[in-house]
Order: C-alpha cells, then structure tokens, then sequence
C-alpha cells in the first residue's frame, strides 16, 4: 500500500450504512423555499390563463433539419462504433475494477455506477440526446451476438408484448433506487456487483427473445436517459436528424403502458432520499426495534406508489372525448412530469455529481486500489467550489425546480387542449396542474427541511 | 426448431450458464477482509486527521467559540438519536462522550473522521471546513446521533 491514512479495522461496514459521498448539502432557506413554491402557483394558473388554446406541438412536423453534415456524421458508422466502442471499454475497465479490485469505499466501481452513469445520464442526455442507448453494453453485446449467430439484427424470437410497455423498467429502476436508498450494503462491493449481472442478464436474455425492442423498453438506464433525452434538442423525424425546442420534443415521447410507473419511481424515489435523512424520519426508524431496511422499504414504496396514484387520479379527473378512453390519460400525460423530475433531480444530486463525481475521476486511475495512475488522473483535486458557496447552490436548486416546473405545466397544457374535449379543457386539467404544483412545493419543502 | 433459432438461443444459454458459474463461484471468497480495511482516500489530508484527536482529559473546558454535545451510550442506546447541531464552518464542536463500553464514532464530513472512544468519559473536538450537513454516526448498531448542519 503506498497511500495510505490507515482508518481503523471495521469501517467498511459502518461507512456503507451511509451510502456514498460525505457531507450533503445545506437546507436551503425558507425564503427561497417560499418564493420557488409561489412562482410555481403563480406560473401554472399564468400558463392556463394565457397559454394558447390549439395544441402547438406536433411530432410528425415539428422541428428544424439539422445541418446535412451534422445528420451525416451522428448517423455514421464510424460514431457509432467509436461510441459502442466508449461503452464496452469503460465497461470492462470499470467491471475489472468491480470483479478484482478490493472491497473499499474508494473502489471507482461505486462511483462510477452511483454517480457518473446514474446521475451522470441526466446532464448527458440533456445535453447530448439519448447517450445511454449509444454506448449501453447490453446493446453492444446483444447486436454482437446478432452478428455472429446470423440473426436480423434487432429481432427477437417473439414480438415484444406491447401491453408490458414500459413496466418492466419501472421494475428495474425500482430495484436500483432500492439497492442505492434502501438496501443496507448498498455500498459493498459483492451486492453491487451481484445487481449488475443480474441487469444484464436480464437485458441479454430479453433481448435474446425479444430482440433490441426489450432494451428500449426495459433497460431501466436506456428508458431514463431516452425519456431525459426528450427535454435536449436533438431529435428524430423520419429517421432525419431534426433540432426541436425541448417542449416540442418532450411532446414526442410515446405513451406506453408504465410510462407514469417509470415516472413515479424516478420522482418518488428522489423525494424519499431528502425525506429518509430528515431529523424526523431519523427519529422514528432509529427507536423502532426492527432493522432499519424495513421501514425505509414501506417509506420507498409509498413514495413511489404515492406519486403515481396522485398522477394516475389527477390526470384522469377529466371530462373525455370518445377517442381517448380515461384510463389511457395518465400514461399520455406522464411526459409532463419527466422536466419536473430533472428540476428536482438537478437540486438534489447537483453538488454530490459534482464533486463526488470528480473523486470518482480520480479514483478511476487506480481501480485495484494499488496507487496506480492509468488515467493520469490520480493527482487531482476535488474542487469544493460548489460547496463552499451555499447560496449560490440554493438558488441554483430552486431555479431548477421552476423552470422544470413551467416545462412540465405547458407540455401537461398542450397535451389537455389536444387530447380533451373542449368543454373541459380547463377545468380537466385543474387536477393534474394541482398536482404538479404540489409535487413542486413538496420537492421545494423537503429541500428545505432535510 | 430451425438452426437460426437455435442462434438466437445462444445469448440465453450462454447468460444462465454463466449465471450459475457465478452463482457457484460466488459462495467461495469471504464477504469482506473488514480486519485489514485499508481505506486510502486521497482527500484525507494530514490536516484533517488533527482534527479529531481525542483529549482523554476534561481539563480543557469549552471556551466560549465552541459548541459542546454530550453523547451517552448505554449498551445499545444512544441519546441523542439524530439530533440536528448548528456549528460554524471551522468551529470547534466539543463532543463528550459518555459510554459505557468502548466503541467507534464516524464524522461524514468530506473527507471521513472517525473517533474511537473507550469506556468511561472522554472529550473529543470535531471541526468542519465546508458548510454542509454533516452526519455523526455510531458504527455497530449504526445510528445516526447527530446531524451537523455546519454554515
């Protein structure tokens, strides 16, 4: 060991029941709090007001034709592979880390599937469109197999079951938040590690069957970072490359049974983790006599469950047209809530991507915990700017929140003016606006009180 | 079944046998060396670990610039349970600890501090540079004791 701050026998255990990362983020002020929770009421009842009347976005003609050479060059060859490429190595590189690199907390394994590929795919597919798709190893691996076994590439044995939807990512990313907020060795190498062969046993095996349409509707990463992608610019129209603003590509998200499932994991689970480290919730599970995973579990649950059933009975509190049958409405208004999601998802993780991510760059140069540089990365410092300047950071969060939140409320407007009928347009999308303005204030006042 | 299907079953066979190969392999390594943990994190600079130096006399009684706690533990119980501590950044907490058997303390700051306590009563100070909430954790059973809002 050259490096070395020896930290006495037994800690592996204790840090692990923490989860990653050290110090979190201060409660932002009240004030702040306050005047985020305003703009969201004040801006959702502006938007229904004033808000046009005819729906504005259409995915069969919206968005502007990208330059040819830039159409050329994303849907080259050449990108592909070197991203398929970018996948696989980081993939084995991390997985050698996991498989023979020793069971610490600086393990870059953890950080690497904690932070830089689970918070990391919101800024990516953000920015960049849906990046996890492009380098998912079980898709590389799967088209290989494909490849070698002569099969149509993208086939299955059968037809993907098209009333599964969604649902089977819903269960995936369920598992994930459960091992990263619940499970008590959520930090220990073996369980992580277990979780990933699992994953992609299943996506392979599915794909195997199903062909590549199980990993774009079960791969719990692939179907979040697509639906995050939705809010980026870039999209797709008749298979040309096209730039669209983020409302009308949000608007191009297919609604599949489960969509609102996937939604509601991905909200509920990111309100239960500010809500898990309050003082209060401490107080309750740390004087019951059972172990704490079980209480965290029913906490997780209800969370998760509690946000869809609001979302399922608010957006189908509505007057219908014949067309659209009313328990069709909660997965064709659930896109709206994905920006709400990046909002609070932005103010939640923001400093611990950061700058637990950059610890994991560092750690990366040294997988086997032996004081190897690989990356020449391993002589770098954190930067706490971030953290050193909490107010900047709060108003950060709760800009995030609000302009999620005005995204969410006009794509939910333009979805209820194209899918309601007229004499309810307004009034049926009071519900849904209710609950959005509530999932916001009740993001803001955990950020406030955790 | 025609040969292309069978192909295409591959990928299955292949992922169940190495499923149960892992699955057998896996019962063999114990589940952590925990006796030779060696946690070898870069950020620990030499100037943290000052900061938590036990004092084993009550001699130095808190000045007026620091915040004392007083942690009891009795057997398996600790007071206070999760309890929230206003501290400045670079503030001097004074932690006494009052136990009735020896045991280990975890500070979540960035980076980590630890704090091994024995039997008895001793002091201990605990100081944070950045603001933050930063978590005061007893290991085994892990509870969390205090949460630092540190600013």
């Amino acid at each position: 060991m050259s490096l070395t701050s020896t930290v006495p026998a037994g800690v592996g255990g204790a840090v692990s029941a923490h989860g990653l990362g050290g110090a979190k983020d201060l409660p932002i002020p009240s004030e702040l709090a306050i005047a985020g929770a305003v703009a969201a009421l004040v801006i959702s009842f502006t938007v229904l007001a004033v808000a046009w009347r005819e729906p504005r976005y259409d995915a069969a003609t919206s968005g502007r034709r990208a330059p040819e050479w830039l159409d050329r060059l994303v849907s080259s060859t050449a990108l592909t592979v070197a991203a398929r490429t970018f996948g696989m190595v980081a993939f084995l590189y991390v997985g050698a880390a996991a498989v023979l690199g020793q069971d610490t907390l600086i393990n870059p394994f953890l950080g690497t599937f904690y932070v830089l590929l689970w918070v990391g795919l919101v800024p990516a597919s953000l920015l960049l469109g849906p990046v996890f798709r492009a380098i998912s190893p079980a898709r590389t691996i799967s088209t290989l197999f494909s490849k070698v076994s002569g099969a149509p590439p993208g086939e299955g044995l059968y037809a993907y079951p098209a009333r599964l939807g969604y649902w089977p990512a819903a269960a995936g990313l369920f598992a994930f938040v459960w091992l990263e907020l619940v499970y008590p060795s959520s930090t220990d190498l073996g369980p992580v590690r277990l979780w990933c062969a699992a994953y992609l046993g299943i996506m392979l095996v599915g794909s195997a069957l199903f062909g590549t349409t199980f990993l774009a509707r079960a791969d719990p990463f692939e179907v979040y970072s697509s639906l995050v992608a939705k809010l980026s610019v870039w999209g797709r129209r008749d298979g040309r490359l096209v730039l669209r603003s983020p409302l009308a590509n949000l608007d191009t998200v297919v609604a599949r049974p489960g969509l609102v499932a996937v939604v509601a994991v991905l909200f509920g689970s990111t309100a239960f983790d500010s809500f898990r480290e309050s003082t209060a919730w401490l107080g309750v599970v740390q004087e019951m006599s059972v172990p704490r995973v079980l209480p965290d579990s029913l906490a997780l649950v209800v969370f998760c469950a509690g946000v869809g059933l609001v979302l399922a009975a608010a957006t189908m509190a509505t007057g219908v047209t014949d067309s659209t049958p009313r328990r069709a409405l909660p997965d064709l208004f659930a896109h709206s809530v994905v920006p709400i999601i990046v909002g609070y998802i932005v103010a939640h993780y923001l400093t611990y991507f950061v700058e637990y991510g950059q610890q994991t760059i560092i750690q990366l140069s040294d997988p086997f915990t032996r004081g190897d540089d690989y990356l020449g990365t391993a002589d770098l410092q954190v930067n706490y700017w971030l953290s050193m300047h909490p107010t900047f950071l709060a108003v950060t969060k709760v800009v995030a929140v609000a302009v999620g939140h005005v995204v969410g409320v006009v794509a939910a407007h333009d979805r209820a003016v194209r899918l309601l009928p007229r004499n309810h347009q307004l009034t049926g999308q009071l519900p849904l606006l209710l609950a959005m303005v509530g999932f916001t204030v009740g993001g803001l006042y955990l950020l406030f009180a955790a | 079944m025609s040969a292309r299907a069978l192909a295409r079953l591959a990928p299955v066979v292949l992922v169940l046998a190495a499923g149960l190969s892992a699955c057998g392999g896996d019962e063999e390594p114990a589940p952590a060396d925990t006796s030779q943990t060696t946690s070898t994190d870069e950020t620990a600079a030499p100037e943290d670990d000052a900061t938590s130096t036990p004092t084993d006399d009550a001699t130095t009684a808190p000045e007026d610039d620091t915040v004392a706690v007083t942690v009891t533990r009795e057997g398996g119980d600790f007071t206070p349970n999760g309890e929230r501590v206003e501290l400045g950044v670079g503030q001097t907490l004074v932690l006494t600890i009052d136990a009735d058997e020896a045991g280990e303390l975890h500070v979540h700051s960035t980076p980590e501090q630890d704090i091994a306590y024995g039997a008895g009563t001793s002091e201990h100070e605990i100081t944070v540079d950045r603001p933050g909430v930063v978590e005061v954790e007893s290991h085994d059973p892990d509870l969390v004791l205090l949460q630092l809002e540190v600013r």
